[in-house]
């Protein structure tokens, strides 16, 4: 039984390690912010390039270091390999998130195009960027976490539930923007900034939950 | 037929009962004002509290009145480029206007006149004349013309024995028929005719002004609204025009102010030049933008006058010349000039008599021929006020008679409080009036005030039934509209109901199957219909439905895309669905920007701007060229086609398509300036090429309609039948669909076939991973969806937009040049609906799975069940939308025309899924 356990989950990880990773991430998002506001006086709606990409300057080592931690097959693959996969993957990412957005609408103008730039960087670092570091190019945990969504194991949920909050938060953030309110957070990326960011937290909590479900559900078979 | 009705009969319930449910809510919602058939006599004015006098109403002040109506006059055309922000190329084209109030100020005036929408020329003339507010569904009646039957003040001049000469547009001979001495009535329906109309007018229009049979002359210009139309405002053809008219203006002018003197012809005459509506830089006109509903009235009169006090001028004066500006309301206009020349106000009129118009009639004021005035003569301004506030009682009590009357016998009236609200202030002012008459008899001295406070307590009442009126019109009878909200459910329910018994049939068909009940594909559609029925629910979603139809589609895109990831399959068709995704949401942002330059509500943001000038000959060149490559390549595939499945009687229709593409080519290159083809050639291309395809079409159409019924073909396999049937008629539809949308239409249609493919060979794909390598067996509504999200985007990347401007007129007059209602009514509903509804509907059977017979009629009958559930869901939610935002300020700007267009839209998606049903079955 034990044994079995282990084989599924690829790369053991505990529930109080799963809770610091979404602490750290959540607080550097946090940080950002705060960084933004109270140094730079700067804030997402009257300077959303600037600030996305402070944020993003903030999140992403947080991101690529921690979740470089945490790369599967260690033996084979130094820490320093998989930082420069999560490099790697990033602008891959970036491109990824970008295109989905202009196919769903993003104003493709050239006056919006650092803009878009600074929101996928984002982005990548929320979804794309710790998969790359954790598995690298291993096509079919890719396909397993991103494509049939059957995450196992708390890893994966640790990729896999934020990445998706973000993108649901983005497409649920996207929904304000018609509106004719005239308010100047409705401008891309500003609102679905905030979403996608919602939505990873919103991910994050519900990573640790299972993660604390499923060591609650190990502790059980263990007894059993 | 027995087989078909047993499914058919579904499609045939649905229909009814949205076609009733459409019409008791339309009933409801679109009501139209009570046109009362009461008119106004001389002897009425005994009834009213007024000082009445040996005249009929008012006293007659004004000899002849000269109308001369600009159609489409945009304010701008006739204020000074000083006004605004920027010179225009066709601001300050009128410049005799301009002369004539810098040289005279207090006898000539420039007037912003605003007209309440719809802005189209029949419904301004009705409210030009009755001086009542129009209704929404009296547009549908515009191309009907039906004479005015209300009370109006051409009838009061013929009553009261005033000779009436119309010239120009022949509306005017429509709308009161056999009622002027003389007309000179010229065709107006023809849009590419810029000069019949005007050319006639200036015909006539001087040699009347010589003549004494008449007394009010009105000439109809039409040139520039059909400019506008065409070539836009910013266009040589519309200077040109404007110029023409600043000329015609010029010696018009110069012929009244000959005659103007002591005992001639024009001694007490008035001249109006004015516009009906306005017009936007597209030359469309019927909503309520500014734009549209700002016209101008130039008013002179050919005497020296003094002013009025400054309580009763609204005008705006620009900062470095001494051109005033004032403002009325094209409803105050019949009564002001009824009162001008002495006839009973028109019954249902609600206007005020404009006191700046009225002061410009010389005969308003007493003076004395050689005696120069002076502008602090108090004695004169008290002469004019004391008649004015008569004027203005009468006026009064006669809007005060219509709200009584109109209140007892409309069923829906005024409530009980506003008409409390109106007896109230009516009671005020007549109270005063009462004292006035009192203080006349014993000193004048004091009584300048006290007019003008009478004259501030009449505007109040008059201004709180306008404003009243404005607001009351536009009821609703909420029991027809929920009424037809429920039976519109009512249908809903029982289409989902079909669709279950069809699902029934369907698994019970099979031996294998079984119903997994609620699959993602179903969840996703179910979502992704509900948002969108949601968004409905606010006009900025409205506003910008085709970015949001788009936006949905590309997301159930990117979810199928994942899918295609999931199973490592068809990745090159889930991509190339989505670049098509992102080429039709550019489209739809082009569409958006050309709708912002004329709506009301958007402002024109482009985001997309590529810096690319499109006027350059070069880009023209490649757009020409490139198009005809679509063409070609369409033709391509359907010889293709041809060759390898078709024989018989759909190789000889599709045969005709390929010779209608051909002639679609050389109908472009004949357009375009490629080849420089003689003069007398490219005008029988124009006409005759079209007419040629539209008739190829109809053969076409007639002889798969027919042949059918004689001759049984013997098909290999009945999808294989089913496919040549759908291409035979797809293809007969695209020949004339693509002419009428012009060079885009070949694109549109490759990218439709392209994503048609796509979807077609992408559905089921999450269901392959359920089922494994077994056939699917679920009927999956998610490519249907799919299908008709976009058709959706195609409606709006194909350039148009639910209102009535975003219809595209053109198109109408493509082989035609006269105006006939029914053909270019077809042709109008073909390119509006055409990709969006009739191609979208025949195109529908590439979604059958089913290769067995009996199972593939099940599986066709659900396909056109479910596409017209999503329709009629959609529909739904916009009545559902209308009737909560009733009282939305854009209600009549937005949501009416949405409603329109999606209740058509439903409308005719049913009748053309019964055709297809019947056609494919």
């Amino acid at each position: 039984m034990k044994e079995d356990l282990e084989k599924s989950t690829p790369s053991k990880i505990s529930s109080f390690q799963v809770f610091l990773i979404h602490v750290c991430c959540g607080l550097a998002l946090a940080v950002g912010f705060w960084v933004a506001h109270n140094v730079y006086s700067i804030n997402l709606i009257s300077h959303p390039t600037s600030t996305l990409r402070l944020i993003w300057a903030i999140e992403f080592p947080v991101v690529i270091l921690l979740f470089s931690c945490f790369r599967q097959k260690p033996e084979k693959c130094s820490y320093l390999k998989a930082i420069a996969r999560g490099l790697l993957g990033l602008p891959v990412g970036a491109l990824l998130n970008a295109l989905g957005a202009l196919a769903l609408g993003a104003p493709a103008g050239l006056q919006y195009f650092e803009r878009t730039v600074s929101w996928s960087l984002l982005m990548s670092s929320l979804t794309f960027v710790p998969t790359a570091c954790v598995y690298g190019s291993c096509w079919t945990d890719w396909h397993r976490i991103f494509a049939c969504t059957k995450p196992k194991g708390s890893l994966d949920f640790m990729l896999c539930l934020p990445a998706h909050g973000a993108v649901i938060g983005a497409w649920f953030g996207a929904w304000p923007m018609p509106l004719d309110w005239e308010r100047p957070w409705q401008d891309w990326p500003i609102c679905v900034s905030y979403g996608a960011m919602a939505g990873y937290v919103a991910g994050m909590v519900g990573s640790l939950g299972l993660a604390l479900m499923h060591t609650g559900g190990g502790k059980q078979l263990k007894a059993e | 037929m027995w087989g078909w009705w047993r499914l058919g009969k579904w499609t045939v319930l649905v229909m009814f009962l949205h076609i009733i449910a459409v019409l008791i809510f339309t009933k409801g919602f679109l009501l139209t004002r009570t046109e009362l058939p009461h008119s106004s006599h001389c002897s009425d004015l005994s009834q009213s509290p007024c000082h009445s006098s040996s005249y009929c109403w008012t006293k007659p002040v004004v000899d002849r009145l000269i109308i001369i109506v600009l159609d489409a006059l945009r304010f701008d055309f006739v204020a000074p480029s000083s006004f605004f922000e920027q010179k225009q190329p066709w601001m300050d084209r009128l410049k005799v206007l301009h002369r004539m109030t810098l040289v005279n100020p207090s006898s000539a005036k420039i007037f912003k006149a605003i007209a309440d929408p719809p802005t189209t020329s029949l419904q301004r003339l009705k409210g030009l004349t009755t001086g009542a507010l129009p209704t929404f569904i009296d547009v549908g009646n515009s191309f009907g013309a039906p004479a005015i039957v209300e009370d109006n003040f051409i009838k009061q001049l013929i009553q009261n024995g005033k000779r009436v000469v119309v010239m120009g547009d022949d509306t005017w001979t429509q709308l009161f028929p056999n009622n002027f001495n003389k007309s000179y009535p010229y065709p107006s329906f023809n849009v590419k005719d810029l000069n019949t109309v005007d050319n006639g007018c200036i015909e006539h229009l001087l040699p009347s002004l010589h003549q004494q049979d008449w007394d009010v002359l009105i000439a109809h210009f039409l040139g520039m609204d059909h400019a506008g139309h065409i070539y836009g405002v910013d266009s040589t053809p519309m200077i040109e025009k404007l110029e023409q008219y600043n000329a015609v203006l010029e010696k018009v002018i110069e012929e009244i102010q000959n005659q103007s003197g002591p005992g001639k012809l024009h001694e007490n005459s008035l001249l109006l030049v004015m516009g009906d509506h306005g017009q936007t830089l597209n030359g469309d006109h019927g909503g309520g933008s500014p734009e549209e509903v700002e016209t101008s009235i130039f008013a002179m009169s050919f005497k020296n006058l003094p002013t009025l006090p400054s309580e009763f001028v609204s005008s705006s004066c620009e900062p470095s010349k001494n051109i005033c500006i004032s403002s009325i309301h094209q409803l105050d206009f019949a009564v002001t000039v009824s009162s001008l020349l002495g006839v009973p106000f028109p019954f249902g009129s609600i206007g005020r008599v404009n006191p700046e118009l009225y002061a410009l009639a010389v005969g308003t004021w007493k003076l004395d021929d050689n005696k120069t005035w002076n502008n602090q003569d108090e004695l004169k301004l008290e002469e004019w006020l004391q008649n004015y506030v008569n004027v203005i009682c009468i006026n009064s009590w006669q809007v005060k008679r219509y709200v009584d009357v109109y209140s007892a016998s409309s069923v829906i009236g005024f409530s009980s409080e506003d008409l409390f609200h109106i007896s109230d202030l009516y009671a005020k002012a007549k109270e005063n009036q009462l004292n006035l008459s009192f203080d006349k008899n014993e000193s004048s001295n004091t009584s300048l005030p006290v007019l003008k406070r009478q004259i501030v307590a009449y505007f109040e009442f008059l201004s709180y039934v306008a404003e009243l009126a404005r607001s009351k019109w536009t009821e609703f009878d909420l029991k027809l509209m929920v009424t037809g909200i429920g039976i519109m459910l009512f249908s809903i329910y029982c289409h989902i109901l079909a669709i279950r018994k069809l699902n029934k049939s369907y698994v019970v068909s099979l031996p294998l199957s079984r119903d997994s009940g609620i699959s993602f594909g179903l969840m996703l559609a179910s979502f992704t219909v509900l948002m969108r029925a949601s968004s409905l629910l606010s006009n900025s979603y409205i506003l910008k439905e085709g970015k949001v139809a788009n936006f949905l589609l590309a997301t159930t895109c990117i979810v199928t895309l994942r899918f295609s990831f999931m199973m490592n399959k068809l990745l090159l068709e889930a991509i190339i669905f989505l670049l098509l995704i992102f080429i039709c949401r550019i489209a739809i942002e082009i569409g958006l920007y050309k709708q912002a330059a004329t709506s009301q509500f958007m402002s024109a943001s482009s985001s997309w701007v590529l810096g690319i000038s499109l006027s350059e000959s070069m880009w023209i060149y490649i757009v020409e060229i490139v198009s005809i490559l679509a063409l070609i390549i369409l033709g391509y595939f359907l010889y293709n086609a041809i060759s390898s499945y078709c024989r018989g009687i759909a190789k000889c229709a599709m045969m005709g398509t390929i010779l209608s593409y051909l002639l679609i080519a050389l109908y472009w290159i004949s357009e375009s300036n490629i080849l420089d083809l003689p003069h007398f050639l490219k005008g029988m291309g124009k006409t005759y090429i079209p007419r040629t395809i539209y008739s190829i079409g109809l053969g076409q159409i007639l002889l798969m309609t027919f042949v059918p019924l004689f001759s049984k073909e013997e098909a290999s396999s009945y999808k294989g039948s089913l496919y040549v049937k759908m291409i035979s008629i797809l293809s007969t539809c695209s020949s004339t669909i693509i002419i009428l949308q012009g060079k885009q239409g070949a694109f549109v249609a490759l990218g439709f076939l392209l994503a048609g493919y796509c979807m077609m060979k992408l559905q089921g794909i999450e269901q392959h991973s359920v089922g494994g390598a077994a056939k699917i067996t679920i009927l999956d509504p998610l490519p249907i969806l799919q299908w008709s999200l976009l058709a959706v985007c195609l409606f709006f990347a194909t350039g148009h937009w639910c209102a009535f401007d975003g219809l595209r007129y053109g198109a109408a007059f493509i082989g035609f040049d006269e105006f006939v209602l029914v053909p270019q009514a077809i042709l109008l509903t073909i390119d509006t609906f055409g990709f969006s509804h009739i191609f979208s509907v025949f195109g529908l059977p590439l979604f059958v799975q089913m290769e067995h017979n009996s199972l593939l009629s099940i599986n066709l009958f659900w396909i056109f069940m479910v596409y017209g559930l999503i329709t009629a869901t959609t529909a739904t939610a916009t009545i559902v939308c209308v009737a909560i935002q009733r009282r939305h300020l854009m209600v009549w700007g937005l949501f009416a025309p949405k409603f329109v267009f999606d209740v058509v839209g439903l409308i005719l998606t049913d009748l053309l899924i019964f055709v297809a049903s019947i056609y494919y079955f």
